[in-house]
């Protein structure tokens, strides 16, 4: 009996160990969650398609899997052998993977890079550059790209209520609900601030890392002063934008205690899970600055054209993939503007490829779908790809040593610490510095 | 005041003088202990100082002579081939790159970087290995010389066996905590040291292992903690003092609550104990992530606590207990609060027990002499409770200093400070956990670590002279 | 060592004091009975607190509520869901990897629980009733370690499994559950301390040997600490969280647990569709009826452990 139950626990334990032990390898594949299937299918197609050309199987299983592309780079640094071989990241990523040693394979198969040089705007083809040892890679292949929009309620709004936020703002005063919910605090949720530009002459007034240089870098000026003063009119009115309730943005559009969000198109099924049909899109509004808010050389009734990221998903390589043989094949096939116009068709996404607007079909704005598309790629026209190119610590200066947050508080002046105009510039001189790499 | 600070500090110069000289004693003895079977042992246990197992073999116990052999030269390979483990070796050149954390930096075309936290992991590992060879090769020594001393007391040495048969008898307690140490090596005491290390790195959030390199950097992480000028240091006293104040509260708060329950269900009378005590039990039974969850959804602004205030007129517009809140007195009363609802059934279900055993007879005797149940309360019931929960007190505050899942899951440390990742209701184990976790500022959270380590072992430290008195003490009336 | 408040227990004491007890309440005044009434009153609004969000939890497992076709997960302000039926069920599991997620967290708990407790029970006995020479040292190493915090070193932890090839894997989080858990052996001393050592002694006199005293003497008599030891250990692996997270990851979802694959109904992207509370709600309802059924079910050992571990500090 003894025996017996040692026996069974031996068996047992060295079962486990085998388990444990014993996984193979699969390829694996990080996406956006809400691609994962179709490039799950895309994926089963191209083995098909290997195996005719080759006349052997494929020699791996593929899994394509679900990551946060915002999340996804620093869950793979995080620990590079257990990450998988192709993973989708937003450009601004670069410069971390490619820190020290670099934690992506530069991609040199060139049919695959006249492919990316070929089929995308060179915006994009301009920060997924970089030099390595005075020679210059493209280190990406772009396949998606996305921009925020504003989603917005359309039982209270109209179209043109949402051609400016102070349309939106009497409105949400006449029924004394919020104007805005933003969906987080950081550096990207609040550059529709940070980035907006004069509507007329389409000049920004920040500058963040031009030409890749950590000087080119500038916060404090008379036109960002009036920006910032009426980001806080607008953030610290009881009936102006603030940020998502911890019920989440989607219980605030839902209960119509928001009449708008700021997202990307990622939040496109949750914003219309929230409103149904009630649900709109359109590109960001624009604002004016008013008298109260102008300051220095800025003249009152300048309007404001509100700003966004402008970023590409592309796929990168990881270096320490033991499948490097197989992936630039792999990556030609799953960025073709074919596969793009088949994932917009079905996902909704808006795809990297510069000729879409021309050449794919159901570019139109009958459809939500359509608006969804049609409003990001008019933000196109009002935004900077992020602009931290292969520099780690652009990226760190610019997200990470709580610059946003401090931003954010200055709008919403919850304690009234901001009420004058000389602590507003204060604080905006700080994050002028922290922008520039100094630590506060 | 300054005598009574020399004094202490004669005890504490005492006390170290004390622990020298019984060091000392120690190294004495370890080396008579080492030197004596190579004076007394026979030609097999002088022979076991240089080839381990040779002294069993001698003594013809050849399974456990090979064993002994086979460690031996296992080690002897791991130590001087190198094995690599993730690109980084562990033997000799472990002992080195522990001090060196690396030199290669990598470039895109060649390898990689050396990775320096394995390089820490496997330095702090081999130097494990020297010790658990140390280890073997002494008692091989003494394995050899007891089989001498047993020849010379005419028996013979023991059989394979006869050792085996002795693990379940006179040393049962070497097989029952075996699989203990070994777990207990390498997956509490490896990883607590490796985390001490860490703390005089720089291994922060720019530095990804195996990219680029980190280094030791003495104790900067701690003065820059304490005199630095940083978000950090800034940061370090609000937290802790919220961490302690938390504790505080939250412990006392529940303690009350849960006795005042406690009376309230074993109050003569009302009958149904057994259901009122399930009913507070769900809480405990119920995984937190669920219950924790749970209430935060049913308290934001859009669920249905806000929107019963906003009927009943308590409220105008939604409110923010949590995460949202416009003050951190807010979010802090609301987390404390909350903790209530978990809090408080153990501390019932802990005095229940208690009160059933409150020695009745002096409460009766009381009562018939005439005192009030308030005053019996007040006499009896509460000086005892009291007294012999004072250790359930100090655990519960130890616990409540690294307790992680409330402030997690209920406002994952918010409200925020702008400039911080440390928010208002954040405490020193979720900003930790925040900074290593998300942030990737492993230093610093390992810093910490040390010290609400040094917080929760002093705090520990005294209960354990409290449960020593309270041990001493027959009785207590 | 007996617990002095032990000797209060005397049954045929207990009993006559219940005795006096019940006369007295008969001649309880009115004021007595108004102060029961008022105590009931309290119980039940203390009650209705404590079930509020549990109740509340449990109905929206069952909403089924729709806009314009599209189902809607998230938290809303009504108690009482407007519309009920199984889509949360039906979408947890033909959506999600929940059926997964639970087999995978029962096989931890399973084992977890079974190398726990053995670990536990042979620590527990080991430091009361094997006397040895460096047994007090193990003692105080062990009560030091203990103190540290174990997630404060999770990163560590990860690395050591990932340089045995183990990260992203159940066993892994196994192994890290079981093998710390024979420091955890206090309350199970403490209850080996009540046993006399008068029936080990007469068991050698016999000539039983040590495993042999363990296995057929005290083992069988110890039935309310095995329970409550397994009873802790199976359902740690249900409640856990962080270790969950950190060593199974993020991205490869069929190898989560319950605790993390919920967590993400309600926290971050992972999930196109945004907050899924009433998904959430389904799932732990799921995973909640089994673990409470389990706890209340043996609710006596449960108590028995904690209050005498809290007892003894």
């Amino acid at each position: 009996m003894k025996n017996k139950i040692l026996i069974m626990i031996l068996v047992v334990i060295s079962s486990v160990t085998l388990y444990g032990c014993s996984r193979s390898k699969p390829l694996v594949i990080w996406v956006g969650a809400e691609v994962q299937d179709f490039f799950q299918e895309k994926m089963e197609e191209y083995v098909i398609m290997f195996e005719e050309r080759e006349g052997r199987a494929f020699p791996f299983e593929v899994q394509v899997r679900a990551a946060d592309t915002g999340t996804a780079a620093g869950t793979f640094l995080d620990d590079m052998d257990a990450g998988p071989d192709i993973l989708t990241v937003a450009h601004d990523n670069l410069g971390r993977l490619l820190s020290g040693a670099g934690a992506i394979r530069p991609i040199q198969n060139e049919a695959l890079i006249a492919q990316i040089e070929a089929t995308n705007p060179q915006a994009f083809i301009d920060v997924i550059r970089a030099d390595v040892q005075g020679q210059s890679f493209l280190f990406g292949v772009p396949y998606e790209a996305q921009s925020l929009i504003l989603y917005y309620n359309r039982n209270y709004l109209s179209a043109e209520d949402v051609e400016t936020w102070e349309g939106i703002w009497e409105v949400a005063q006449t029924n004394n609900v919020r104007s805005l919910s933003i969906t987080g605090a950081d550096g990207f949720n609040n550059s529709f601030l940070v980035l907006a530009s004069d509507a007329e002459t389409g000049e920004r007034f920040v500058r963040l890392y031009e030409e890749g240089v950590l000087e080119n870098t500038e916060f404090v000026n008379d036109e960002m002063i009036s920006i910032v003063r009426w980001g806080q009119a607008f953030f610290s009115h009881p009936n102006g934008a603030r940020l998502a309730s911890d019920s989440g943005w989607e219980a605030d559009l839902r209960t119509g205690t928001s009449l708008t969000v700021i997202g990307g198109a990622w939040h496109f099924r949750a914003a219309q899970a929230a409103l149904g049909n009630d649900l709109g899109v359109a590109k960001l509004p624009r604002f004016t600055i008013t008298e109260d808010h102008a300051h220095g050389s800025v003249s009152p009734n300048t309007v404001m054209q509100s700003g966004s990221f402008t970023d590409t998903k592309m796929f990168v390589m990881n270096r320490s993939s033991d499948k490097l043989e197989y992936l630039e094949d792999i990556l030609l096939f799953l960025t073709t503007p074919e596969v793009q116009e088949q994932s917009f068709l079905r996902n909704q996404t808006l795809p990297a490829y510069k000729n879409a607007l021309e050449s794919f079909e159901g570019m139109t704005a009958d459809t939500i779908q359509g608006q969804l598309i049609l409003a990001q790629l008019e933000m196109f026209n009002h935004g900077i790809p992020q602009p931290f190119g292969r520099e780690a610590r652009f990226n760190v200066f610019y997200y990470q040593r709580q610059a946003p947050d401090r931003l954010l508080a200055i709008f919403r002046n919850t304690n009234n610490q901001f009420n004058t105009v000389e602590s507003i510039i204060e604080e905006m001189n700080l994050i002028e510095r922290i922008w520039l790499g100094e630590r506060p | 005041m300054i005598e009574s600070k020399n004094r202490l500090f004669n005890r504490f110069m005492s006390k170290i003088k004390h622990f020298i000289a019984s060091f000392t004693n120690f190294l004495k003895r370890s080396i008579k202990h080492f030197k004596r079977p190579f004076k007394e042992g026979s030609k097999g246990t002088k022979g076991s100082y240089f080839i381990m197992g040779f002294g069993n073999l001698y003594h013809k116990q050849y399974i456990k002579g090979g064993l002994f052999l086979t460690l031996q030269l296992l080690f002897l390979i791991i130590f001087f081939t190198n094995p690599k483990v993730n690109n980084t070796p562990i033997g000799f050149q472990a002992i080195r790159n522990f001090f060196t954390l690396g030199t290669e930096v990598g470039d895109i075309f060649g390898g990689l970087a050396d990775n320096s936290m394995l390089m820490m992991l496997f330095g702090v590992v081999t130097f494990g290995l020297i010790a658990v060879f140390l280890a073997t090769y002494k008692s091989n020594i003494y394995s050899s010389f007891y089989s001498d001393l047993r020849l010379k007391e005419g028996n013979k040495p023991t059989t394979f066996k006869e050792d085996l048969a002795e693990l379940l008898d006179s040393r049962f307690h070497i097989l029952l905590l075996t699989p203990t140490i070994l777990g207990v090596l390498t997956f509490t005491i490896l990883p607590t040291l490796f985390m001490i290390f860490i703390a005089f790195t720089n291994f922060d959030r720019e530095v990804v292992p195996g990219l680029n390199l980190f280094e030791w950097v003495g104790f900067a992480n701690f003065t820059e903690i304490f005199t630095g000028q940083g978000e950090i240091a800034n940061r370090f006293i609000p937290v802790l003092t919220w961490t302690l104040t938390w504790a505080f509260f939250a412990t006392f708060s529940c303690y009350i609550g849960g006795i005042l329950l406690a009376l309230l269900i074993n109050k003569p009378g009302v009958r149904l104990k057994k259901l009122w005590r399930t009913i507070f039990i769900l809480t405990i039974a119920l995984p937190q992530f669920i219950s924790l969850l749970a209430v935060q959804q049913l308290l934001s602004e859009h669920g249905p606590v806000n929107a019963m205030l906003m009927q009943l007129g308590i409220l105008d517009q939604p409110f923010a207990f949590l995460g949202q809140a416009r003050t951190a007195f807010t979010a802090r009363v609301s987390v404390i609060v909350i903790n209530l609802w978990i809090g408080i059934p153990f501390t019932m279900l802990m005095t229940s027990g208690i009160l059933m055993n409150v020695p009745k007879d002096t409460y009766e005797a009381a009562q018939i002499d005439g005192a009030s149940k308030f005053q019996a309360f007040r006499n009896i019931t509460l000086p005892y409770i009291i007294f012999i929960t004072t250790p359930y007190l100090i655990t519960s505050f130890i616990g409540n200093i690294t307790s992680f899942n409330i402030i997690f899951f209920l406002t994952g440390g918010d409200p925020n400070v702008p400039g911080s990742v440390a928010g208002q209701t954040d405490l020193l184990v979720t900003w930790l956990y925040s900074l290593t976790i998300e942030e990737g500022d492993v230093n610093i959270g390992s810093v910490i670590a040390i010290f609400t380590f040094i917080i929760t072992a002093s705090a520990t430290l005294l209960s354990y002279r409290r449960s020593k008195a309270y041990k001493e003490e027959d009785t207590f009336q | 060592m007996m617990n002095q408040t032990e000797t209060h227990l005397n049954p045929s004491n207990k009993v006559m004091l219940e005795g006096m007890k019940d006369k007295k309440i008969k001649s309880q005044s009115a004021s007595n009975r108004r102060s029961t009434i008022l105590a009931y009153v309290a119980l039940v609004v203390l009650s209705v607190i404590w079930l509020y969000p549990i109740v509340w939890i449990v109905l929206h497992s069952f909403r089924a509520e729709f806009r314009d076709g599209i189902f809607v997960g998230i938290v809303v302000s009504n108690y009482f869901p407007r519309s009920f039926g199984l889509d949360n069920f039906i979408r947890l599991f033909t959506m999600t990897p929940f059926i997964r997620w639970f087999f995978n967290t029962l096989f931890v708990a399973t084992f977890s629980f079974i190398f726990s407790t053995v670990l536990v029970l042979s620590v527990a006995y080991v430091m009361s009733k094997l006397k040895f020479k460096q047994r007090k040292f193990f003692l105080n190493i062990a009560i030091i370690i203990g103190l540290f915090p174990g997630f404060m070193s999770i990163i560590a932890i990860y690395y050591i499994l990932k340089s045995l090839n183990l990260t992203e894997t159940l066993f892994a989080l196994i192994l890290v559950y079981s093998a710390g858990s024979g420091l955890g052996f206090y309350v199970a001393k403490g209850f080996f301390d009540i046993i006399p050592n008068s029936l080990i002694e007469s068991a050698r006199l016999d000539g039983a040997t040590n495993a042999k005293i363990f296995t057929k003497i005290i083992l069988p008599i110890s039935k309310p600490i095995i329970i409550y030891t397994a009873l802790l250990s199976f359902t740690g692996p249900w409640m856990d969280f962080i270790f969950a997270r950190v060593i199974l990851g993020e991205t490869n979802r069929e190898i989560h647990t319950v605790a993390v694959g919920l967590y993400y109904m309600v926290h971050g992207s992972q999930y196109a569709d945004g907050n899924q509370f009433t998904m959430f709600a389904a799932g732990s309802l799921i995973v909640a009826i089994p673990i409470v059924t389990l706890f209340l079910v043996m609710q006596r050992y449960y108590i028995e452990g904690v209050t005498s571990g809290a007892v003894k500090g």
